[in-house]
């Protein structure tokens, strides 16, 4: 585990200049005064924290009233270098302080102590996010202090991807664990009556609240998200449910039905720690859909509340579970492209293009729901979907169970927070590939996702853990 | 792992949880544990437990009263009793002791800190003392508390026929540095400057008094003669991470023997300053370091023993002598002291030592050098925080090869508050005269 960061100390003495001579030690000389002083001091409390945690960046012993860049800088799994970089002017006591001081510049400006987290891009290498794999280890951060105000060299317009700093002279610098579980919180992969998952326990005997946690279409298996859930006290399941090798079918399209997230959930409330009754759905994107699904459509099972983000109320595709179908092929004229050429696939879930038996019954709807959604989001068209729903449960008196939710200047893909986002990144490489637009801004986008996460934990604290 | 007692519980109300924050965190850092959705005014017992590396259990409790809300926050509110009571966020961890049924005479030693310690903190309804089942807890949760921040890096030195383990804070340096030195005890103890590095220094965690530095014991043998800590304290002023005019000494117990002597005597080790815990300037100042410990050797006559047959060392080293040759001369330091004191010390005469230090420096004008912390009902080994503290516990005498009970001394509270304390004084004193008296300008 710790041989991450050696590598990261080990290139930090690659770079750096030794701008400091030693005066030799030359036994029973004089002291000489005029010897080397020690560098500051960067401190970053705690050093090993929770992704959703909020840490203090401080810096003392600087020159005071000086420039100085603060820099973050991370290594995905994949092995990529991500980085963001902010200007900073030292107090006269020769501090600077992150959730104190205001960034003149940088990938962040203004009064943000997270900044350095969230505004990290990739470097030099297009369409890239930043997902987690193994959540058993940390991502580790380097945060480093240089002097003077460097920059990134000019980014490709249109783009946030940072070419790399010219190396100002690196004066101090510590590394950061950023983890997806807590402590004691133990993983379990599920691959019992056909399901593809990765359950998630909190510490302790229970029983706990349990949450149903299901991604997009581009499929696969993400735990993330669901390691932070029970970091919090949840049971939770990760769900994959398309794209997996280990679910029946060809891997582009969905291929189980209803009977899959009925035996999902059950399992969830019958698992000996879990509280019986108390199961909630979050879902994202396509997850969205189907978290409203479940709690609309499917008798046989009751959540006792339902969070959607960047969710359609329908698809203008065809998904009953008798027929598999290639959603990209069918539907290429609601698909519209920007300059770049990244694909922009909200048409399908603009209400207007979705057949009205594509829709879901949202009159049917039983137990609270809280919808996120974002203005900005070029994937789905989430706001318009929530209008539809809203005035749907409107309509026959149901209005009470809905929370909306909805974000200026935020994008599709909205994460746990103080996590790096991307405007655009790769979707598909079948059958040829494909970047998405996801839409928004990066410091608006990072509000959003430090709101929605509090306030989902918040939502499903209020409906699962109390009476 | 199928509870069926939980099974009862589930349908009724609500989920009680509770939360560490943070979760991960240094040794030495405070965290704020919080317990949600109890019913109001509930009656709980909080309870700590953790395995040390010598498979022994430490556990600690404190009994709480939720508030209307049904929560506790062990920051604000008060125990009422257990193994600490009052205002005590940190007390589920300084106040542990070994589980009932343990062997006796333990102490909580960390020796491999490349891991965290691991603690879990339970919930059990009411407020009991004993028969914790964790099958039947409330709820649960469980931190890592580290000695080494991430980045730190840990590298085993035998150079220039030093022995020791180096700790180097992440980042270009250059650093100010710690000669760090425990006890009689000997050995190699680590944690102390695995903290130490995460906090910003340098750190050399000596071994000297052990068997592979004394070898047959000699007075001869350059090993424990005074030319080792000389060459310890060169290695750490000519390592290239390491700012060679800042560079102190930090001593325990016999360490504080070596530290002041060498600041005193040495004409190489030339500290910027030093640290002095549980210790005494009383030596013969002509005599090698293992001179110095035969020296007290010739006073075993003096032990004394309590109630319960353990060993009380503080006498020999007492009276204060009033010859010269026969203690630091004090008045010829030249950096800054800090001395720090319990005055429940039953191992070292520290109160003593530490008066007469003061005394000998204000005759020699030197006396502004000078900080001194004196804790009541503190005992010898004030270590950092929140370490257990233990009254008594199991010592090795090296040479007899014998066992015996060392009576430490300490009342736990007062114990572990001096350990907080000194701990943040201590890190506050090497900051300002390491990092301070000089230049700031980069060049």
């Amino acid at each position: 585990m710790y041989g991450v960061w050696e590598g990261l100390s080990q290139s930090i003495h690659a770079c750096t200049l030794p701008r400091f001579k030693k005066t030799s030690g030359i036994m029973g000389a004089v002291r000489n005064k005029s010897a080397q002083s020690t560098a500051p001091l960067l401190t970053a409390t705690p050093s090993r924290a929770l992704v959703d945690q909020p840490i203090e960046i401080g810096i003392q012993h600087l020159p005071p009233d000086k420039p100085f860049t603060v820099r973050s800088r991370l290594h995905s799994e994949d092995g990529e270098l991500w980085e963001a970089f902010s200007h900073y002017r030292s107090d006269q006591k020769g501090t600077v302080i992150l959730s104190r001081d205001q960034s003149l510049g940088g990938s962040y400006s203004g009064l943000e102590p997270m900044g350095l987290f969230w505004s990290l891009q990739p470097v030099g290498v297009e369409g890239l996010r930043l997902r987690k794999k193994y959540v058993e280890t940390p991502f580790t951060v380097e945060v480093s202090v240089l002097s003077d105000h460097v920059r990134s060299s000019d980014s490709p317009v249109g783009c946030h991807v940072g070419q790399g700093l010219e190396e100002g002279a690196v004066l101090a610098a510590v590394n950061v664990e950023r983890w997806y579980m807590a402590p004691g919180v133990r993983r379990v992969e599920v691959r019992e009556q056909g399901l593809v998952g990765t359950l998630f326990l909190p510490a302790g005997p229970g029983p706990f609240p349990a949450v149903l946690d299901m991604w997009g279409m581009g499929g696969g298996l993400s735990e993330y998200r669901a390691a932070l859930l029970a970091s919090h006290g949840f049971v939770t399941l990760a769900l994959a449910y398309c794209g997996h090798e280990e679910l029946p079918g060809p891997l582009h399209t969905v291929n189980v039905g209803e009977q899959y997230f009925e035996t999902a959930m059950g399992q969830l409330d019958r698992h000996p720690q879990v509280c019986t009754g108390r199961v909630g759905v979050l879902g994202l994107c396509f997850g969205g859909y189907l978290a409203l699904r479940i709690a609309m459509e499917m008798p046989n099972i009751s959540p006792r509340c339902v969070v959607g983000i960047s969710g359609p109320g329908g698809l203008g595709i065809n998904m009953t579970r008798d027929q598999t179908n290639d959603f990209l092929k069918e539907n290429q004229k609601l698909f519209r492209f920007d300059e770049q050429g990244n694909v922009i696939f909200r048409g399908i879930t603009m209400p207007s293009n979705v057949p009205p038996n594509y829709k879901l019954k949202v009159e049917s709807l039983r137990c609270p729901l809280q919808l996120i959604a974002a203005e900005d989001d070029q994937c789905c068209a989430a706001i318009e979907c929530i209008d539809e729903i809203e005035e749907r449960l409107g309509a026959v008196g149901k209005s009470g169970l809905l929370t909306r939710i909805q974000y200026p200047g935020a994008g599709h893909l909205i994460e746990p927070p103080y996590t790096p986002s991307v405007r655009v990144s790769l979707f598909h490489t079948y059958p040829k590939k494909l970047m998405a637009l996801w839409g928004g801004e990066l410091q608006p986008h990072s509000v959003a996702q430090e709101d929605a996460w509090n306030r989902t934990l918040g939502f499903l604290d209020h409906h699962l853990r109390t009476d | 792992m199928h509870a069926m007692s939980t099974m009862a519980m589930a349908g009724k109300g609500s989920c009680p949880l509770i939360t560490i924050q943070p979760s991960r965190g240094l040794i030495d850092e405070k965290f704020q544990i919080t317990v949600k959705n109890l019913l109001p005014g509930q009656a709980v017992t909080l309870h700590s437990l953790t395995q040390s590396e010598d498979s022994d259990f430490w556990e600690a409790f404190g009994h709480y009263v939720s508030d209307g809300k049904g929560t506790v926050k062990v920051a604000e509110d008060v125990s009422l009793g257990g193994s600490y009571d009052g205002l005590e966020p940190m007390g589920l961890l300084w106040s542990m002791k070994p589980a009932p049924g343990s062997r006796p005479g333990l102490r909580f030693r960390k020796k491999d800190v490349n891991t965290p310690l691991v603690m879990r903190i339970y919930v059990y309804k009411g407020h009991m003392r004993d028969g914790f089942n964790a099958e039947s807890a409330l709820a649960c949760a469980v931190t890592e508390r580290s000695y080494m921040a991430p980045g730190v890096r840990r590298t085993e030195i035998s150079q220039d026929g030093v022995l020791g383990t180096l700790f180097v804070p992440p980042g270009p340096g250059p650093f100010p540095a710690v000669l760090d030195m425990w006890g009689g005890g000997g050995g190699l103890v680590e944690y102390r400057s695995a903290l130490l590095a995460s906090h910003g220094f340098v750190s050399l965690a000596l071994e000297y008094f052990s068997s592979r530095t004394m070898g047959n014991a000699s007075e001869k043998n350059p090993l424990t003669g005074n030319e080792y800590f000389e060459a310890a304290f060169i290695i750490l002023k000519e390592h290239p991470q390491v700012a060679s005019e800042w560079v102190a000494l930090l001593g325990l117990s016999f360490g504080t023997s070596v530290a002041l002597g060498m600041a005193v005597y040495s004409s190489v080790i030339q500290p910027s300053c030093v640290v002095c815990i549980s210790g005494s300037h009383v030596q013969p100042v002509k005599e090698s370091i293992s001179g110095v410990f035969a020296e007290f050797g010739k006073n075993v006559h003096k032990t004394r023993y309590d109630e319960n047959n353990y060993v009380i060392w503080r006498d020999l080293l007492l009276p204060i002598p009033t010859d010269p040759n026969k203690k630091v001369d004090l008045g010829r330091i030249k950096c800054p002291l800090l001395l720090i004191v319990g005055e429940d010390d039953q191992n070292w005469p520290a109160a003593e030592s530490a008066e007469d230090m003061e005394r000998m420096m204000e005759t020699a004008g030197n006396r502004h050098l000078l900080t001194t912390l004196s804790y009541p009902g503190a005992g010898h080994l004030i270590e950092p925080p929140y370490s257990p503290h233990v009254r008594f516990s199991n010592f090795m005498l090296l040479q007899e090869k014998k066992k015996v009970v060392v009576l430490w001394g300490g009342e736990t509270k007062l114990h572990s508050y001096a350990q907080e304390d000194s701990w943040q004084k201590i890190l506050a004193f090497l900051e300002q005269h390491l990092y301070h008296n000089h230049d700031t300008t980069p060049q």
